[in-house]
């Protein structure tokens, strides 16, 4: 594996500073004193929650800043020369050929009014001597590396689904051979499935061609599988530098054993993930000590007052006090916290007994033979979708069931029959409520309503779910207003209670806000709260921890489960991550293409499965241990 | 393919529909309707001009037959272009009375709002490109200053300065002294005469493009494929015309067809202060003289002028932008 110091690096960065100096509000330090290399052919990962500069750091490298941010301090080689301050004529010379990129998100990468041979041609011939036929050919050797049809070589960007955009993303950034590759997410918002097979192929060509690669992601685990070597950046900073091997096996800061920890091995017995408690600082306030402080349960005195500087320790280097203390300078009369691999914070614990017990509670809610038919008509012909085929389940009191299967499998269909916005094509779907067994789809004007208050939905994105205009305090009063009509104290309790049972606490410092003060966990939390408003007994949670940052997950899965334990709700709990599945649900049903083609205890199904799309599943959930 | 026939079909049918309008509407009436047309637009106690019935019954057609008949032989007359006779311009046919204005109005309006269209657009798309630089605070600054006065305004101030006060261009009509045809005599004075409206027009014109432009090429600077055009390293020209210019020129060709379209409603202000003889000064007569064909087949064409136009937006941006050709298509 190829290290640092071995030759020249290919890429050198030293004391990088990137800052944004916005009109309109205060300027912030996004990136702040960052060293590292990359040697040629080396595969880098970089790795740190949202917000925490990787692509202003990417940006920065590609030297595609624009105002109001700006690099304002250290230098950037590649490939021997200083590329921090050359002009953008000089910087051309080195643009693609030498220096490629795949953007985070970059459904939007292509020209949407130019078919995608051009937007090939263009590059190639601005760097190279092929012309003609001769692209062409090229054009044809890049889609196969990528396994596209040379049909769509003609196409128009919006004729390709958003793997297939990637794909050719992935391509385009190929087509010069070039020496480095940055990958910004390049897969994020994909499939598990198509994520994983991009990802496979992607880390294959390097290793055939030998370029070198920094791939960005926010998920610890597909970096793991991935790289030789991982960045660890923490607001704005790297904090850990070491090999993907060392850094399995013994992670040196807290926030990367934080990380590791919210990864666990999902057919064990017993499972454990951490997660990490609090949000990162804000970058806009100049903080003293280390910026992981108030979230790290290892921290010392020094930690508030002094920065930990990043030092050579063992194999890599680490930015942390307590880390250099115990492995380089001793302890000194310090007291300092244990030597520990794991993060010392708060953890999940999912136990196999747990689930054997929910498994015999009662029923709550019957899916029996259910499908789903859309007919679209597009002239004289009607098309027929099955989005859902004959399938049966139940949900119980105080048990989770997962829906797992990928985007298209016909999850949301169901959930939508559940929540009575949809009704069965055939079948029937049955609630054992307190007035007895009643079919879903049934249900009109204050039936469906009062069914709805039996029945609550958590959605993926937080972020669009509560209004923005709106106090907590309101957004959870409407519901208790319009389901059980409570007034003045009395309500005002209940959202108190609300509040304090998803952890918001103490309540009165949060009734007063508004949701985008919140960060995305605590959002998420909002969004569960309200759905606890009307006491119901099922909830269906709609990938409910997909948006959120791999450190806080384990976090709102733990809320769920004490529902579950506390409350007695039944929860239908739909994703397509095994491993939180297996974390919070006690059943499994596996969908593919509207059909279940798999169901049974979770440990039972992940540890033995039988159907192949249950394996391709499970290879896809990034296993790094 | 499927995304052109459509719009050619929904654009025949409109047409369909508004020429039938224009059928049926004096015929609503029970009675002699070009009488009754006449007397409506002269007031009731007046004298009935004979002149005037003659006028409205040839441009009716005969009020004899049924429906049918009358409707088949309004179809055939407007095929064959026949309109009726002017009432203003009697005994001339408002064919032809129009066939003489439109070149004018053609000649002077096409021709500046194709230069204002690439001036704006051009302007708009450096000024965005090199935003915030001085050039473009220039004409950003210069051209909303120009927006909020008056077209009218402009016109007087320049017919008042560069034709009575300095004398330089005439101050009315398209031609005086010559005869018409390809000499050098009449074009030089149809230069000079269309250069003021001309110029009116070229100040107000190009500022909602450049604006436009401007405003659309910036959000466009901000997508993904501008980043991307720049990591890949291609010349600025490239990334500013291939890759940002085309996709916001998207939105301001189809407003250009639209404008092309409604200017055979004549640019009756311009028009009327410089006692220029196109559409829009005929329009202003029709309107005052109440010459009813003449002013019915001016709207008839204005409205054809804008379906035309429509047509060719939505075909443009077909072939423009091949999004919109899927999601309808
Ligand atoms: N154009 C900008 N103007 C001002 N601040 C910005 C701008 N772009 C990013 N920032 C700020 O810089 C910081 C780092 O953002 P950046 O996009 O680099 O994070 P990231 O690690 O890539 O996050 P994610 O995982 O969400 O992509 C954030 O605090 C962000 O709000
Ligand atoms: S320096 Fe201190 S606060 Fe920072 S990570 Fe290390 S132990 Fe935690
Ligand atoms: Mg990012």
């Amino acid at each position: 594996m190829a290290r640092p110091n071995e030759g020249t690096p290919l890429l050198e960065v030293r004391n990088l500073e990137v800052r944004y100096e916005p009109k309109a509000s205060r300027s912030l330090t996004a990136v702040q004193d960052v060293n590292f290399t990359i040697a040629p052919g080396e595969f880098v990962g970089l790795i740190g929650e949202s917000g925490s500069g990787k692509t202003t750091l990417a940006t920065a490298l590609l030297r595609l800043l624009e105002k109001p941010g700006r690099i304002s301090n250290g230098t950037i080689m590649f490939d021997g020369t200083d590329i921090t301050h050359l002009d953008q004529d000089e910087l051309r010379a080195i643009r693609w050929r030498d220096l490629s990129t795949v953007f985070q998100s970059s459904m939007n990468s292509l020209n949407p009014v130019v078919r995608i041979e051009p937007q090939f041609r263009d590059a190639i011939e601005q760097h190279s001597d092929l012309r003609g036929e001769d692209v062409s050919a090229r054009v044809r050797e890049l889609f196969d590396m990528v396994f596209i049809d040379h049909r769509f070589i003609t196409a128009f960007p919006h004729e390709l689904s958003g793997g297939m955009k990637q794909r050719v993303n992935l391509a385009l950034a190929l087509a010069l051979d070039p020496k480095l590759v940055l990958l910004d997410e390049p897969t994020t918002g994909l499939d598990v499935v198509v994520q994983h097979s991009i990802l496979q192929n992607v880390r294959k060509l390097q290793e055939e061609k030998g370029f070198a690669v920094l791939f960005i992601s926010h998920d610890i685990g597909t970096v793991l599988d991935l790289s030789d070597r991982i960045l660890v950046m923490y607001s704005g900073r790297i904090v850990e530098d070491q090999t993907a091997a060392e850094l399995l096996r013994e992670p040196l800061h807290p926030y990367t054993k934080g990380l590791l920890g919210s990864y666990g091995d999902p057919r064990a017995e017993t499972v454990r993930i951490t997660y990490i408690p609090g949000r990162p600082p804000d970058l806009s306030l100049v903080s003293e000590g280390c910026s992981f402080a108030p979230r790290c349960p290892e921290k010392i005195d020094r930690c508030l007052t002094e920065y930990p500087e990043l030092l050579p320790i063992e194999s890599g280097e680490v930015a942390c006090h307590v880390a250099a203390l115990h492995r380089l300078v001793g302890a000194d009369g310090i007291e300092l916290p244990e030597r520990n691999r794991r993060f010392v914070g708060p953890e999940f614990v999912k136990t196999a007994d747990e689930s054997a017990h929910a498994r015999e509670r009662d029923i709550v809610l019957t899916v029996d033979n259910v499908t789903k038919v859309f007919e679209k008509r597009r002239g004289l012909k009607v098309d027929r979708t099955v989005a859902v085929a004959d399938t049966s389940f139940v949900l119980r009191k105080g048990a989770v069931t997962a829906l797992v299967g990928q985007s298209g499998s016909g999850k949301s269909t169901l959930a939508r029959m559940i929540t009575g916005i949809d009704s069965p094509t055939e079948g029937r779907i049955v609630f054992h409520g307190p007035d007895g067994d009643q079919e879903v789809a049934s249900f009109r004007g204050r039936a469906l309503r009062s069914y709805r208050s039996h029945v609550q939905m958590v959605f993926q994105d937080p972020y669009s779910a509560l209004n923005p205009t709106k106090r907590l305090g309101q957004i959870l009063e409407r519901p208790l207003v319009n389901y059980h009509g409570l007034k003045g104290d009395a309500r005002r309790k209940r959202v108190e209670e609300l509040l304090e049972t998803v952890a918001l606490t103490p309540a009165d410092r949060f009734i007063n806000r508004y949701a985008y003060e919140l960060s995305g966990g605590q959002r998420q939390r909002v969004v569960i709260a309200r759905a606890l408003a009307v006491l119901p007994e099922v909830i269906v949670a709609d990938e409910p921890i997909s948006s959120l940052d791999v450190s806080i997950r384990a976090e709102i899965l733990e809320l769920l489960n004490d529902l579950v334990q506390d409350h007695d709700v039944g929860i239908l709990y739909i994703t397509h991550d095994l491993l939180s599945a297996r974390m919070l649900a006690d059943e499994v049903i596996v969908l593919n293409e509207g059909r279940v083609v798999e169901q049974g205890p979770v440990l039972q199904v992940i540890r033995d499965p039988q159907d192949p799309y249950t394996r391709t599943l499970l290879d896809a959930v990034p296993n790094p241990f | 393919m499927r995304y052109f026939l459509r719009k050619l079909g929904f654009f025949l049918g409109t047409l369909w529909a508004v020429v039938t309008l224009n059928f049926m509407i004096p015929r609503l009436q029970p009675g002699d309707p070009a009488e009754l047309m006449v007397r409506r637009l002269q007031g009731k106690d007046s004298q009935l001009d004979t002149a005037q019935v003659e006028a409205m019954r040839s441009m009716l057609g005969a009020p004899d037959g049924s429906l049918w008949t009358q409707y088949w032989a309004y179809l055939a007359d407007l095929l064959r272009g026949d309109f009726g006779v002017s009432y203003t311009y009697y005994p001339f046919s408002v064919a032809e009375v129009i066939g003489q204005a439109i070149w004018w109005t053609v000649g002077l309006v096409v021709v500046t709002q194709i230069i204002s269209f690439v001036v704006g657009i051009v302007l708009g798309a450096y000024a965005a490109w090199r935003r915030n630089s001085k050039l473009d605070t220039t004409i950003t600054l210069g051209s909303t200053f120009l927006g909020t006065l008056q077209p009218f305004w402009i016109a007087l101030v320049l017919l008042y300065v560069f034709g009575y006060t300095l004398g330089w261009f005439p101050t009315s009509g398209g031609y005086s002294a010559s005869t018409p045809g390809l000499n050098m005599f009449f074009i030089e004075e149809v230069l000079s005469h269309s250069t003021l409206p001309a110029v009116a027009l070229l100040i107000v014109t190009p500022i909602g493009w450049i604006l436009g432009m401007r405003n659309t090429m910036i959000m466009n600077l901000g997508e993904d494929y501008i980043r991307l055009a720049k990591a890949k390293g291609l010349p600025d020209r490239t990334v500013a015309l291939r890759y940002a210019a085309r996709n916001a020129l998207l939105p301001s060709v189809t407003g250009f067809a639209l404008a092309l379209g409604s200017v055979l409603g004549g640019t009756i202000l311009v028009e009327t202060v410089f006692d220029y003889p196109g559409l829009g000064r005929l329009m202003g007569e029709a309107v005052s003289n109440k010459d009813y064909p003449l002013l019915q087949t001016l709207m008839l064409l204005t409205t054809t002028g804008v379906l035309i136009a429509n047509l060719i937006a939505d075909l443009l941006y077909g072939v423009l932008d091949p999004r919109a050709r899927r999601a309808e298509g």
